[in-house]
């Protein structure tokens, strides 16, 4: 199996401040973390190979310092990192990301799977996923909790909004994970010095190497157009009743009933 | 990234998901947490500092620190474990064990199979190491037979091998001590039920006592008369390690003082907004600054192979104080909840004390580095 997982590097905080006069989102100062849903794609790749062998790439597409999250990937596990770092993608919204990873992915060429996460804590869109396997023509399933494997087939459950789904289909084929369908292991300390070694591998790519065309990459490519950014008010405020369960729970009846919530 | 931020990223991660929510069960039970012991074992933890051909990570004496201070930051007695296992425990048998000596003892304890023990103290060698030590290692036909007592021996009730210095030749002083390899179920090796003590729950120590206890003239580990110069070859290395035991401890408790002091809020507002309690969080995060910088220049000295033993010491000495300081100010900013077995903050106090004595008390210490500035 060559299984392919795409990784993003985030801002380490749920928190993320806006600039109010420019609208961009502030990272100066915010340390960065592999986002928390691609630890389990990339386990749930590190499991496949270590059942039934294999060969596992890892893809982040971002800045120069993107190359931290190549190198925690490769200290799990992953036997190659791609950093695809290029002035030209920069401002990429997900389809521009989506066809810039996309190309990649037609440059590696040979692959059965591709597992991302279901979605980026910073953007928390869920798009990219599905984008890729739109522009590589290949079968798509989300919001994975389970996945069996036999022969070139993939079995995938996928959890729906009251229960869960089975479906079957073809590889190659590209799955987004959720984070109950494992737990990411750790990295073993000698992997983690020897990932940060020069010998580690990871390839550098930019927009040339890819073939990537400059009308579908970064700012350029995106068809998305931010008009404004900003941090929502909570205007409603939640109340804590106190007391015990049984006056707490007459102090909520009577409020549903006040409401005329619910019936006497 | 350099390896060091990736392996503290690691091993903090580590610590917050696996060992901060084990620690007070781990406290409370007091008893070796074997499930701990494997999972470090299974992380590479024990083999940080040994050449990848036995699997280890060759990684130097500041990584070798930075996982020590993180493991310290979430348990003291698990931290105390594990630098026993990479550093003490092993690093005897690694140097000048047998090739027999390292499958059997070595590699399973690197990896996290085996637990090891050093065994230097003895009733009457505390400080005094090198004139008071009456353990004797008599040497005969085809080994030697040991006689004495040893005590402190970290792990000491449940360690499969421990490496012991003991006086073959009482006339030679000091060129007369030497190390020696005795494992676990000899005929004439005996150990003591576990000491009852205030802090470390989790690692055990114990005496052990040697009678007519037989070992092969291969056990004896290192060239005769250089059992202590092996022993001071890595002693930077242990005042190294215990400092940054040490900073891991005062940064929890530096860490739960400040989110207390936000937290808990008397006269209408955070005790934080006070300037008493200011001047502790100031003072606290001064220390701890300064740690870092002592602790991390030193093992820079080390891992370049540069003479240190002044700046070890300052080290060892400087930091554990400034662990126990943080604990203690953490005791007054908590409260009567420093009080509470519900809050680690006692713990951490309490683990303090074990930074004292090994490696040099702190008055010993002392003495060192003024004879080290001339006098
Ligand atoms: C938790 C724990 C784990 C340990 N684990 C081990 C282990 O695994 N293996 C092992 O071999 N040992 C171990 N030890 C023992 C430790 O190394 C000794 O406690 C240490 O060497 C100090 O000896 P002592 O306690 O006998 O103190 P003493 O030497 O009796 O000191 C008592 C006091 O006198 C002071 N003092 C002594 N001599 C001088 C001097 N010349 N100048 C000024 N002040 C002096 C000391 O500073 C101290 O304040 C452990 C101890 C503890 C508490």
């Amino acid at each position: 199996m060559n299984i392919i997982v795409l990784i993003k590097q985030v801002p380490d905080t749920t928190d993320v401040k806006i600039n109010p006069k420019t609208g961009n989102l502030i990272r100066e100062g915010i340390p960065t973390i592999m986002n928390p849903y691609d630890m389990h794609a990339l386990e749930e790749a590190l499991r496949i190979k270590d059942k039934s062998g294999g060969k596992v790439t890892a893809i982040t597409m971002g800045p120069p310092q993107a190359i931290d999250v190549m190198q925690e990937a490769l200290a799990v596990g992953a036997d190659t990192g791609i950093l695809l770092t290029d002035e030209a993608f920069a401002g990429a919204d997900t389809l521009a990301t989506a066809y810039t990873l996309g190309r990649c992915i037609e440059k590696i060429g040979k692959y059965d799977l591709i597992i991302c996460g279901l979605q980026a804590i910073d953007g928390d869109t869920a798009q990219v996923g599905p984008q890729v396997a739109e522009y590589l023509d290949i079968a798509q399933i989300t919001y994975v909790r389970k996945i069996h494997i036999s022969e070139k087939k993939l079995i995938a459950e996928r959890i729906i909004e009251d229960g869960y789904e089975i479906i079957e289909c073809n590889l190659p084929a590209l799955i987004t994970v959720i984070k109950e369908i494992n737990k990411p292991r750790y990295p073993k300390i000698n992997k983690v010095i020897d990932a940060c070694s020069e010998a580690a591998d990871i390839i550098i790519w930019n927009a040339g190497d890819i073939d990537a065309a400059e009308d579908k990459t970064g700012l350029t490519g995106s068809p998305t157009q931010v008009k404004q950014i900003f941090t929502p008010e909570h205007k409603r405020k939640g109340e804590m009743l106190t007391g015990t369960p049984d006056s707490i729970a007459k102090q909520l009846l009577d409020r549903l009933r006040g409401k005329k919530l619910i019936r006497n | 990234m350099k390896p060091e931020e990736l392996l503290r990223k690691t091993i903090s991660r580590f610590v917050d998901n696996e060992l901060i929510p084990a620690a007070r069960e781990i406290d409370e039970k007091d008893e070796f947490p074997y499930d701990m012991f494997r999972k470090l074992g299974a992380l590479g933890a024990y083999s940080i500092r040994y050449p990848k051909e036995y699997g280890g990570a060759n990684a130097n004496n500041t990584m070798f620190c930075i996982m020590c201070e993180e493991l310290a930051r979430g348990s003291m007695a698990v931290a105390a474990f594990t630098a026993m296992q990479c550093l003490m425990g092993t690093n005897f048998i690694f140097r000048y064990g047998t090739d027999e000596h390292k499958k059997k003892f070595f590699i399973p304890a690197i990896k996290g199979e085996k637990v090891v023990a050093f065994a230097l103290t003895e009733p009457e060698a505390g400080t005094d190491l090198f004139g008071g030590v009456r353990t004797i290692a008599q040497k005969v036909g085809d080994g030697y037979i040991l006689n004495g007592m040893k005590t402190w021996i970290t792990n000491a009730p449940y360690a499969d091998c421990f490496t012991v210095l003991c006086q073959t030749d009482k006339a030679k002083g000091v060129k007369g001590l030497n190390f020696f390899l005795v494992e676990k179920g000899m005929p004439g090796l005996s150990i003591s039920p576990k000491f009852s003590k205030l802090g470390t729950h989790g690692t055990d120590i114990s005496e052990i006592a040697f009678e007519n206890c037989h070992i092969p003239l291969e056990n004896q580990l290192g060239a005769d008369g250089r059992g202590i110069s092996n022993l001071t070859a890595i002693l930077a290395e242990i005042r190294t390690m215990t400092a940054a035991l040490s900073l891991g401890l005062a940064r929890a408790a530096f860490d739960a003082s400040v989110q207390y002091a936000k937290e808990r809020v008397q006269f209408g507002k955070p005790i934080g907004k006070f300037q008493a309690i200011q001047l502790k969080i100031g003072t606290m995060a001064t220390e701890i600054e300064a740690s870092k910088h002592l602790l991390y220049h030193t093992t820079k000295l080390l891992d370049e192979g540069k003479q240190c033993m002044k700046e070890a010491s300052m080290a060892k000495y400087f930091i554990s104080e400034v662990a126990c300081r943080a604990a203690d100010e953490a005791t007054r900013i908590f409260g009567a909840y420093a009080y509470s077995m519900e809050y680690p903050v006692q713990r951490f106090y309490r683990d303090t004390r074990f930074l004292l004595y090994g490696g040099g008390t702190s008055e010993i210490l002392q003495t060192i580095i003024a004879k080290e500035v001339g006098l």
